[in-house]
């Protein structure tokens, strides 16, 4: 299962596996093949980008997808306004010549596809809901062991330097 | 906090919390102003026509590998203004380190005051405790001509004696020291809890 461990002052810390990461990227590439997508990411609700396919170059992915958990978190919001108990479980913006199509995956994922207007919502639809079931179940494998010590004593005083010379 | 294995990531947030006006999208943008731009992305900010906050600004930095981690950062800002609290709390979601950016003008200290309450709450609303979390404070607009004494910022703010700053954020003095503290804060928090 993906590792998510609560911290002593709450905080979460999500831990991603190599399979896990794998598996993801495969989905991914497979819903890009059978879609025509423009673009597909994968990312957390903190709006941390996980993985992408499709053309990607032209696009600021990682501030789409920091848009795109604000978009999902201000819907949650919205949901509670108006009184709907869940959280709106997928969001569509329509556009003249791209749309893109919003769902998440499980509480702390979400999946964004990006598509032209020529390829039609319910084949999105149909093959993102498979893709969200798989990527569930991916999420599931087992993490291998890994070394937890990543970030050790040496590590934060070579960011602190790192950190000043970026200052500079 | 979020691990990537596969690609040896780690993804941070860190959010800059404060009334409105204290300076919260001024300390993002000489960030952004001074980065190398191999360091650095896009600066979004989603602002009204009055170029006012509405959502927030976000960026992200990295600062290269380290023991063949890649490190990135990804700031946010929040809108200051009172009515935008829902917004507020929807961009605290996973957050790891907060900057707190008040007000020095003395008619601003209830404001400093009242959201930083309003933080205290949010936290709380999801699972989290400000006492043990990390977080620093900035001092902005400490040129100002009237400023308050940071002995009465101090009593009135800092009441978990977090780290604090001293800054002008439109001259970037005190903005990396921030921003480097809050970071370290972050990773110490996570040492001690592997």
């Amino acid at each position: 299962m993906v590792q998510t461990r609560k911290l002593k002052d709450g905080s979460r810390q999500v831990i991603l596996n190599g399979k896990q990461y794998e598996a993801i990227t495969k989905i991914l590439s497979e819903l890009a093949t059978k879609t025509k997508a423009s673009a597909i990411l994968f990312a957390d609700m903190s709006g941390q980008l996980i993985s992408q396919r499709g053309k990607t170059e032209d696009m600021n992915t990682t501030v789409l997808s920091a848009l795109a958990a604000s978009d999902f978190a201000a819907t949650a919001e919205m949901a509670k306004l108006v009184g709907e108990e869940a959280k709106f479980k997928l969001l569509f913006h329509e556009g003249d010549k791209r749309n893109v199509y919003l769902s998440n995956v499980g509480d702390d994922f979400f999946l964004v596809v990006v598509f032209d207007v020529s390829v039609t919502l319910g084949l999105i639809r149909i093959y993102t809901k498979k893709a969200i079931e798989d990527l569930a179940n991916a999420l599931l494998v087992n993490n291998e062991e890994e070394d937890n010590n990543m970030i050790d004593e040496d590590f934060s005083t070579l960011l602190g330097n790192a950190l000043d010379d970026s200052f500079k | 906090m979020f691990i990537n294995w596969a690609l040896q990531e780690i993804n941070l947030k860190i959010v800059y919390y404060g009334p409105g006006m204290s300076g919260k999208t001024t300390n993002l943008e000489y960030i952004h102003s001074k980065l190398d731009p191999s360091l650095k992305g896009d600066l979004v900010s989603l602002k009204t026509k009055e170029d006012r906050t509405i959502f927030f600004d976000f960026m992200q930095i990295e600062v290269g590998r380290i023991k063949g981690k890649k490190p990135k950062f990804n700031l946010y800002t929040v809108p200051g203004q009172v009515y935008y609290a829902s917004s507020r709390k929807v961009i605290l979601n996973g957050v790891d380190g907060i900057v707190f950016v008040a007000d020095s003008q003395p008619h601003r200290m209830e404001a400093n005051i009242e959201t930083l309450l309003d933080l205290e709450q949010n936290l709380k609303q999801d699972g989290q405790d400000l006492e043990k979390f990390p977080w620093v404070i900035q001092y902005n607009k400490r040129d100002l001509p009237g400023a308050e004494s940071i002995d009465e910022l101090q009593k009135r703010l800092n009441f978990f004696g977090v780290p604090y700053f001293e800054g002008v954020a439109v001259r970037g003095d005190g903005v990396f020291n921030t921003l480097k503290s809050v970071i370290n804060l972050v990773v110490q928090n996570v040492q001690s809890q592997l």
